[in-house]
This record gives C-alpha cells, structure tokens and sequence, in this order.
C-alpha cells in the first residue's frame, strides 16, 4: 500500500468512527419534549354541539 | 416513548408524523363534553357539590384490558364523530355555564397534551381552575410544564407492580410513579385511583403495598380511591369487584396511615363520606356524587379544629 492510500484509508476509517460515534450519541441522548403541531381539518367527521348540561356517559 | 416513522401515528393514534413534523390531529377536536358532578372525576377534595366542565378527545398512550372507556381511547380519530370547539370556546363556555373549572379526563389529557395545556393557560388568566383525570404516564419535562397551569389532579395507580402495567395497561410503573411524586411535590391537589380488578390486584399485600407506597411517598393526607371493576372491553370474563374486597382494601390503606380512603363505583355507606382522621366525626356526607350534608368550617373539622386537606372554595 502506498502512503496515500494508506492515509485515504486512515480519513476514512477516522470519518466512520466519528459518524457512528455521533450517531449513538444522539440514540443515547434524552429526547426533548416536542410540542406538536395541530392540523387544520380533523381526519374524522364534525357534529354541531349537544347539550352539555348532561351528565357524560363516560367514566372519570 | 414511541418512535413514529413518517406517515404512522403513536400508540395513542392522535399524534402523527407527517413529513418528519410531529402533529396532533385531536387540538380542538374533542369527542365528548359535558359538565359532571365534581365527585365523578373522583375528587372529593376539590370544590365539593360543584359542576365541571369535562372535555376529552379520543385517544390514549396505554391500552388497558379493562378500559371502561375503550371506545373512545381506542378509537382511531378518522372514526370517530366529534365538535370543534377550540380553548377559546371552551373557556367562555366554561364562563357561560358558571363552572369553577375544567376537567381534561375521559381519555387521557397526555395525548391531547396541546389542547389541555393551552386551555389550562387560557382558563387559568380567567380564573377558572383546571383539572387533570389522567393515568400519569407522562415523561417528566412535559409534565412539569403542563403542572404550572393545573390546580388538582387525579392520577391512576392502576397497580402496584411493573408486571401489572406490562401486562393490563401496555405501559410501565416508574413513570406513573414519579409523575405522582412531581404532581404533589408542585402542590397541587392530588387524589389517586386504584381500580381493584378480581383476581389481578385484589389480593391483600397488594393493597398493602400500594397503601404503604402512597404514604410513603405521597404523604397520608393524600386521598385514596379504591374503584370496582365492572367487566368491559378485554375483560368482560371476569366478576365485578365484590363490596367486601373493596372494604378489606379501604381497612387496609387505613391501618397502613392514609386518612382519607374511599370507594367507588359501588354503594358503601361509609366508603363515600369524609370523616375527619384526627375526631373520626363524619364532615361531608355523599351519597353517590350528591352531598348531602358538608359540616367543614373554613377547611376545617367543626368539632376538633383539625385541617383537612383539600381546596374547599
């Protein structure tokens, strides 16, 4: 192997490392909280407002 | 914490990834919206007698086998039928139908976590109080910002071990565990809820344990809610909760120090009222989510003076 061969495989060897390195640092680092975005229209379908005097059915 | 792949939601089905953008399709969207008793969230302790003012969407982070309200927290949101109703609307709703407060419930507020928060601070500068019903399995940073704006919470401790949650709930213990520490460390109002689900934690050393952890690490002010099962959605095989287990519960939690102890979904004569832990005199009387008589004096026991804990006005 030549001397610049040798030192093309060393930069690329070296730029691996540090990829993988910073790649497993940022799967080992906590996850910032993210606030999510709302979307304009709802997937599902919209009714008017019933009566909300009414006791809900629903537990809790 | 989910990992969402572009164009796959979380496991509660309402927040989305949509061209690497993270998206709640439910903000402004609820479901269901009406004005409860207070004492159906449970809170016994928080403005006693009063209406709230109740809101979910659908979704949910955890799939309990025994959810009561599985068809809305399992439910996909391009099934289901719901209003718009942005927090703007909601608080002057709140204002028009002359609630003290806001409860976000039903579901769970996490995964309507926008919604919930900018509500809470809308309501909050208008003076209306907020409310969290929720099963606590929140990471911490959203959790601290989110407990700024709410006044009172009821948390689930759904059991007592991290086997229980992996296997009814989908989830983990700790999570709850320490979101129940933050909240009553934030000074708000904490209640907790067990649901006592036969043959799953209704064994005594599990009330025990659970009774010994709230103490512990809650304090023995802090009331307990011990709830009957009804069989539903995943688990309509087994028995509704007898009276008796969730009396020997309510004995247990009392012997291990808590004062306040109460059951629910079922009829139990002393299981509904409040006594006062230091004269054991009956301060509020319920029967179902009426009251039917309150005897407290600025917050406290009339007959021994002893401070009660909660927010009475």
């Amino acid at each position: 192997m030549t001397r610049r061969k040798f030192v093309q495989k060393l930069i690329q060897t070296g730029s691996a490392i540090i990829a993988g390195t910073c790649w497993l640092a940022k799967k080992a680092a906590p996850r910032k909280f993210v606030r999510a975005i709302k979307v304009k229209n709802y997937p599902g379908s919209l009714r008017s407002l019933r009566d909300i005097s009414k006791q809900s059915k629903w537990g809790g | 914490m989910c990992l969402i792949e572009p164009g796959q939601s979380g496991e509660c089905r309402v927040r989305i990834n949509i061209d690497g953008v993270l998206r709640t399709v439910v903000y402004g969207f609820p479901c269901s919206l009406n004005i409860d008793p207070i004492e159906k969230k449970p809170l016994f302790h928080f403005l006693p007698g009063t209406g709230i003012l109740s809101i979910a969407t659908v979704g949910c982070n955890l799939h309990c086998l025994n959810c009561q309200n599985w068809e809305i927290s399992q439910a996909n949101p391009e099934d289901s039928q719901v209003v718009f109703c942005p927090p703007e609307r909601l608080v002057s709703l709140c204002r028009e139908s002359r609630c003290l407060s806001l409860a976000y419930t039903y579901t769970d507020p996490i995964i309507y976590y926008e919604y919930t928060y900018d509500t809470a601070k809308l309501a909050r500068q208008e003076g209306i109080r907020n409310v969290l019903v929720t099963a606590g399995y929140i990471n911490e940073e959203p959790w601290r910002k989110l407990l700024k704006y709410i006044d009172a919470a009821n948390i689930d401790l759904k059991g007592i071990s991290d086997d229980f949650y992996v296997r009814i709930c989908s989830g983990t213990l700790k999570p709850v565990q320490e979101a129940l520490v933050l909240a009553k460390a934030s000074g708000i109002l904490v209640e907790v809820t067990n649901l006592i689900i036969p043959t799953l934690n209704d064994k005594d050393e599990q009330m025990r344990e659970l009774s010994r952890w709230v103490k512990a690490n809650l304090g023995g002010e802090t009331p307990l809610h011990f709830s009957g099962f009804t069989p539903k959605y995943k688990m309509q095989h087994l028995p509704p909760t007898s009276l008796k287990t969730l009396e020997t519960a309510r004995e247990i939690a009392i012997s291990e120090g808590l004062d306040y102890v109460y059951i629910g979904n079922v009829r139990s004569k002393e299981g509904e009222n409040t006594y006062c832990p230091g004269c054991k005199s009956l301060l509020i009387e319920r029967k179902g989510y009426t009251i039917l008589q309150n005897r407290l004096k600025e917050g406290g026991c009339p007959d021994c003076g002893k401070e009660i804990y909660g927010v009475w006005k």
